[in-house]
Formats: C-alpha cells, sequence, structure tokens
C-alpha cells in the first residue's frame, strides 16, 4: 500500500454524506481483501454504512479503543429539473462562493460530467455584480437536451466536485475531501503500523459516515461498539495569511492534539506523553465548544466514553482545494500507534481518577 | 377518509399535550391492531404482528401551539412558541386553549411590519382585566390555532394537517392491511415539533430494524413560491434529503420500486430545511435504516393547510405496500 496513491485516490472518490459507497469501496477492497486484511482480526458493516475495522488486543482483559475518521465529503443534490438544466443544493457546510465555474460529476442512471455556470456578468444587473452569485442563481449544464437529462437524472442524486487531486511542492496535497479521507489514511496507516506491534487494547477502527451532517455515523457505531475509550481522527484549520496563531496551525508541523471540555485530561496527557517519547511535534488546539468532530458523538454515547481528539492541519477548509501535508497524516498515525502502546485495562481503571 | 381527517383535525392537542387526539386515535384503531399501548413519553404503540422484520412507522400526533409566559395588568397575554411558528402569518388569526377559551393574535404598533417577532405580538382573550384574564388561563397553558375543516373537493384545508393527515393515512393503511407480512410497530408521536422526541423514545424502546416516517412537504407550486419541485396532486413523495434525513439508498429504493410495481404516483422530495420522525429514528442505538414518506402540503404550519386527497390516496397506498411486502 502506498499512501500517496491512497490519500489522492480517496480524495477524488465520490462519496457525499449518505452516499459513501464509491469512496467507501477503496477501504472495503483494501480490508475484505486486499493487503489489509491481515492487518486486521474482522472486517465489518453497520446498518448505516459505517465500516468496521477490528484488531484484537493482547493483554488481559483488553479495554476497548474506538478510533473515529469520517469518509464523507459535503457535495451537492439535484432539487430540479429546469429546461434540461439542473438546480441544487447543498449536502453539509460548502463554501457558496467558490460553486461558480466548478466541474462537477452528477451521479445519475450513470455518472455525468457537468459544469456549473450563472448569468454572464454582461448582462448581470448592476446591484449583482458586486455579489456572490446565489446559491439558488446556479445551475448545472450537462450539455444534454431536457428529454435526455429527464431519462438520466432523478431529484435527489448525488453530485461531486469533478477534481483530482494534485500534488503540490513539499508533500503538500490539494483536493477535494481531504477533510476528513486524511484522517482516514492516517486511521489505515496506523493499523498498518500496529500490525508490527504488540499492543494490550483491543482497537477499532471505524470508517464513519454522515460526520458533515451531523456526526450521524459515529452517534450510532459508537452506541454499537460502547468502547471504553474513543479517540477521533478530523482536520483543522492550516495557517494562511488572514488568519490568527490560535485559530489555524502549520501545515508540516505535525498533528494537532486537541484539548477542552469534551477530551478526557488523561487521554490529553497520554496522547502528548506518546509523542514526546516518540519524537513526534505537535501542535496543541484548545477547543472550548463541541465542535462537529466524531469526538462530540463518542464522548456522548451510552453512559459516555472517555474522548480524544487529533486533528490534521488543512487550509481552505470546505472547498476543493482542501491542502494537507502527507507528513502531518504519517506523523499523526505515528502518534496514534504510539498512544494505541499506552493502553491497558489499568489506564482505563485510572480514567475514574482525574 | 375525510370525516376522519375532520375529527383528527378538529382537536386541540400541542406538543406535550397530546390527550384529546390520542383518545381519538386509539378508539379508531382498537378493533385493527394486535396490541396496543402507551409508552412513558405517551407515544401511542399499535403493534400488528406478521413476520420477522420489525418495521416501525411514524406519524406525530401533536401540532403547533403558542405558551402563555405572561399575563399583563389589562389582561393581554403574552406568550412564546411551541415549535416553528411565523409571526407574520399570526395577526388576525384565533388560538385555543384546552378549556375552550379563544383568544385572537394582536399586534403593537411597528415602524416596520418586517421586524415583527413573537415578543411584539399578544393574545387577546377579552378579557378586561387581569383578574378575569388570570381565571380563564394561566401561565404554562398552551393554546392552539382554531380554525375549522373546509372540504373543498379534492383538495381539504384545516390546521394540524401537520401530522393530524400522517395520523388518517397510518389509521387508514391499519385498517386496510389484509396480509402484514412484518412486525408493524404503527406509533403516533409526541413532541415532534419540538425536536422529534417522541420519536426518539419510541424507537429506543421499539428498536427496530426499518423505520418509515409518514409527514407533511412543502410544495412549490404556488405563485412566486420559493422554488421546490413537490406539487399538490402529484402524488406521494418519497423523501430523500431534509436537515435531520438523508434517506438510506435502501430505503430510497425500496419505496420507488413499491410505488412503481402498484402504479402509486410519487415524487422525489429534497426539501432544504426541517425534519422528520425520521431523523430520530435513524439514530436509534446503533442505527436504523430510515425513509420517509410525505404528503405535499401548502400553508404549512398556519392555521390553513392544505393538501391533495389524491396525494393522501396514494400514502395510504404505499404504507400498505410497505406492510404487505415481506422484507428481510
Amino acid at each position: 500500500m502506498n499512501l500517496e496513491t491512497l490519500l489522492m485516490e480517496l480524495s477524488a472518490a465520490a462519496g457525499i454524506s449518505g452516499r459513501e459507497e464509491r469512496a467507501a469501496q477503496i477501504i472495503i477492497d483494501l480490508f475484505a481483501q486486499g493487503e489489509g486484511a491481515q492487518w486486521i482480526s474482522e472486517f465489518s458493516q453497520d446498518r448505516l454504512g459505517n465500516i468496521i475495522l477490528r484488531k484484537q488486543g493482547q493483554g488481559p482483559q483488553p479495554p476497548r479503543l474506538m478510533l473515529a475518521a469520517h469518509i464523507d465529503e459535503i457535495g451537492l443534490i439535484v432539487t430540479e429539473m429546469d429546461q434540461g438544466f439542473l438546480r441544487f443544493s447543498c449536502v453539509g457546510g460548502i463554501d457558496q462562493r467558490v460553486l461558480l465555474g466548478q466541474e462537477v460529476i452528477v451521479h445519475g442512471r450513470e455518472d455525468l460530467p457537468g459544469i456549473i455556470g450563472a448569468k454572464p456578468p454582461h448582462l448581470q444587473e448592476p446591484e449583482e455584480k458586486n455579489k456572490a452569485v446565489k446559491l439558488k442563481d446556479l445551475i448545472i449544464d450537462l450539455g444534454l437536451p431536457e428529454e435526455k437529462v429527464r431519462s438520466l437524472v432523478q431529484i435527489g442524486d448525488p453530485i461531486t466536485i469533478r477534481r483530482d487531486c494534485c500534488a503540490l511542492k513539499n508533500s503538500l496535497y490539494a483536493g477535494k475531501a481531504m477533510d476528513d479521507r486524511a484522517g482516514v489514511v492516517a486511521l489505515v496507516d496506523c493499523l498498518r503500523r500496529l500490525k508490527e506491534r504488540h499492543h494490550q487494547a483491543e482497537v477499532v477502527a471505524v470508517v464513519t459516515v454522515q460526520e458533515e451532517l451531523g456526526v450521524r455515523g459515529a452517534r450510532v457505531s459508537s452506541y454499537g461498539l460502547n468502547p471504553d475509550l474513543g479517540l477521533a481522527l478530523d482536520v483543522t484549520h492550516g495557517d494562511m495569511p488572514g488568519l490568527a496563531d490560535y485559530e489555524a496551525f502549520k501545515l508540516g508541523q505535525g498533528p494537532v492534539i486537541v484539548t477542552g471540555p469534551q477530551v478526557h485530561p488523561q487521554i490529553f496527557k497520554t496522547l502528548k506523553a506518546a509523542a514526546e517519547a516518540a519524537n513526534i511535534k505537535y501542535q496543541v488546539e484548545a477547543e472550548v465548544t463541541p465542535r462537529g468532530t466524531d469526538a462530540y458523538a463518542l464522548q456522548m454515547a451510552q453512559a459516555g466514553v472517555a474522548t480524544g481528539l487529533v486533528c490534521i492541519p488543512l487550509r481552505y477548509m470546505h472547498t476543493a482545494v482542501e491542502t494537507v501535508s502527507l507528513k502531518d497524516i504519517t506523523e499523526t498515525s505515528r502518534l496514534l500507534t504510539e498512544f494505541i502502546m499506552q493502553i491497558d485495562r489499568a489506564f482505563v481503571e485510572g480514567l475514574k481518577c482525574y | 377518509m375525510k370525516e376522519l381527517i375532520r375529527k383528527l383535525t378538529s382537536v386541540s392537542s400541542p406538543s406535550g399535550r397530546e390527550e384529546p387526539v390520542r383518545a381519538l386515535i386509539k378508539e379508531e384503531i382498537t378493533k385493527h391492531a394486535d396490541e396496543i399501548w402507551e409508552d412513558k413519553l405517551g407515544n401511542l404503540i399499535a403493534a400488528k404482528h406478521g413476520g420477522k422484520t420489525k418495521v416501525l412507522l411514524a406519524a406525530h400526533m401533536d401540532e403547533i401551539g403558542v405558551i402563555v409566559t405572561d399575563i399583563d395588568e389589562q389582561g393581554f397575554l403574552r406568550f412564546s412558541n411551541v415549535g416553528g411558528i411565523n409571526p407574520q402569518r399570526l395577526v388576525g388569526q384565533r388560538a385555543r386553549f384546552a378549556n375552550g377559551t379563544i383568544g385572537v393574535f394582536g399586534a403593537e404598533k411597528l415602524e416596520e411590519n418586517q421586524k415583527l417577532t413573537l415578543s411584539k405580538l399578544y393574545l387577546d382573550i377579552g378579557a378586561r382585566s387581569a383578574e378575569e384574564a388570570r381565571q380563564k388561563v394561566s401561565v404554562g397553558e398552551i393554546a392552539t390555532f382554531y380554525h375549522e375543516f373546509s372540504d373543498l373537493g379534492e383538495r381539504i384545508v384545516a390546521k394540524a394537517l401537520d401530522d393530524r393527515i400522517g395520523c388518517a393515512i397510518l389509521i387508514e393503511a391499519l385498517k386496510r392491511v389484509a396480509n402484514p407480512q412484518n412486525d408493524l410497530y404503527c406509533t403516533f408521536t409526541v413532541q415532534e415539533e419540538v425536536g422529534l422526541r417522541g420519536a426518539r423514545t419510541a424507537a429506543f424502546g421499539i428498536d427496530p430494524d426499518l423505520g418509515i416516517a409518514i409527514d407533511v412537504t412543502g410544495t412549490g407550486d404556488t405563485p412566486e413560491a420559493e422554488r421546490l419541485a413537490i406539487k399538490l396532486g402529484q402524488g406521494a413523495a418519497i423523501k430523500v434529503k431534509d436537515n435531520s434525513l438523508i434517506t438510506h439508498p435502501m430505503v430510497k429504493d425500496l419505496l420507488t420500486d413499491l410505488a412503481t410495481k402498484n402504479n402509486i404516483p410519487y415524487q422525489f422530495e429534497v426539501l432544504p430545511f426541517g425534519g422528520t420522525d425520521s431523523g430520530a429514528i435513524q439514530l436509534t442505538k446503533a442505527g436504523v435504516p430510515a425513509g420517509v414518506i410525505s404528503i405535499p402540503c401548502r400553508y404549512l404550519h398556519t392555521p390553513s393547510e392544505m393538501v391533495d386527497l389524491n396525494d393522501v390516496e396514494a400514502a395510504v397506498r404505499l404504507v400498505v405496500a410497505v406492510m404487505e411486502t415481506k422484507l428481510d
């Protein structure tokens, strides 16, 4: 398995929230029959489509650690046919300003290439000129006659941005859906590393669905697995001009370990200690609001789960040019692996003492 | 069926105070279910056994209303909303309390009508003093819209068609189903309008394999309406997405195939707002595939909601088809 290839393939694969099947298939292929099958003890999928990758622990009464990274991406959905053109709405918090001029794929009875168009500047009213085009004024043009559109497309069909991942210099990769396919790659790499290691805890890595619509996949999978502790892997804002230091983190400077009310202090401490012991550079983010990551669902599952959150810095979130560093991804997977090595029954018992 | 709808919409049963409509529904379904019970929050559940797969069918009993927060010195009532109430549409409308007290909505003088908020509105129950008002109504009591049922032929207008029409459809389906192939739990839920609360606990208790809600949806077929590809009279709507749910692809395909096979007119629904009981059902325990059969409805959340009986009939047939199809 080549991490760069996996990241690029996952980034380009279609999989809006609720319709993750194609991106999910890449993971299923890897773990059900592929190379990854040897890294885990059991593969399964739950009723909402979460992929559950289980690896047994080798200690006495192994505690269960659930890892979560989401495979769904934000995208669009067909709402109406308008004289052969398509009207559409958003699935998840897409940045509407960047939609105009995008190439898309409409996943109808077959995959159809399309473009997002709007009224040309020459024909706009003066008051329209200085404003971003509103979603309701955008249309998708498939280049097909109306009859053909009606036979190939239905209201409710998913639409994804058509975008191949672009390798920039310095191990940076730009593409759509890096949120949170970058986290999924780190999760996969962590399972690969664990193959060589003798760990006490049972590790259940869950590739979750529907995170962007309110952490729905993590909510049901964490209920189903009822873990002793949880760790979510997601992305956080990367540094760029115009952002303050406290709200953005440097690309290439390692994983961001999150602290705040939703993170158990012992898990935060252990993550930092594991990073330091293994010479992994890391950054720290203080987060006081329960943000929209799978950590929120994990923490609130059943009678409550001690939870941690590790994020990969990412620039231009919720656009089609989300940019991450492959170095951060591999360092994140290293951190996860070293953290897992620290977990045993005694650690879980100790969580009750603050 | 018109008579059933008239009866169901004539009672006042806001969220958390569903007893009057629950009593009516119970009476209607008693002969048609194998077991009937109420859970602790007041959800009414009618079970009909026929197969292994547990199917939860949900329609909510509650309706939106206003709750009294204060009675002023002149005897005017101030209120807050129970569920989604649009202040622009209240002035001149009437509301009724459980004890029969009627009030009319009035508004303070405003420079700009666009700035009308609930805090600028009051309810006038004709009291001449605070004391007289307090004899009729107390803080914490809930009133619902007061408006009669109108029969327009193929179409009907009433308050609370959201979601008494869903209740009527579920009752009618329960009466019509001849060969149930699944373990059916027809659930009349409470407190949907305040955040899908009844469905959440009902689904936890039932722990179903599949969930289907029956509820109303908006339309885009009126003059200069906001864009929405839903029309009255074009059939039952199969929901693809709203703010609470992306329909499980398997459930969407099931409903679409059943509609096609049985020649039931249908349309697909992508609603950019709102949520239904299926949003809560889907997230129950370790996850439940869920979908929604919607009934197109104009003037949602006003005292005059309008549906087309052809869409209602289509929805009944689709619900019966789900009940009579063996699901594994």
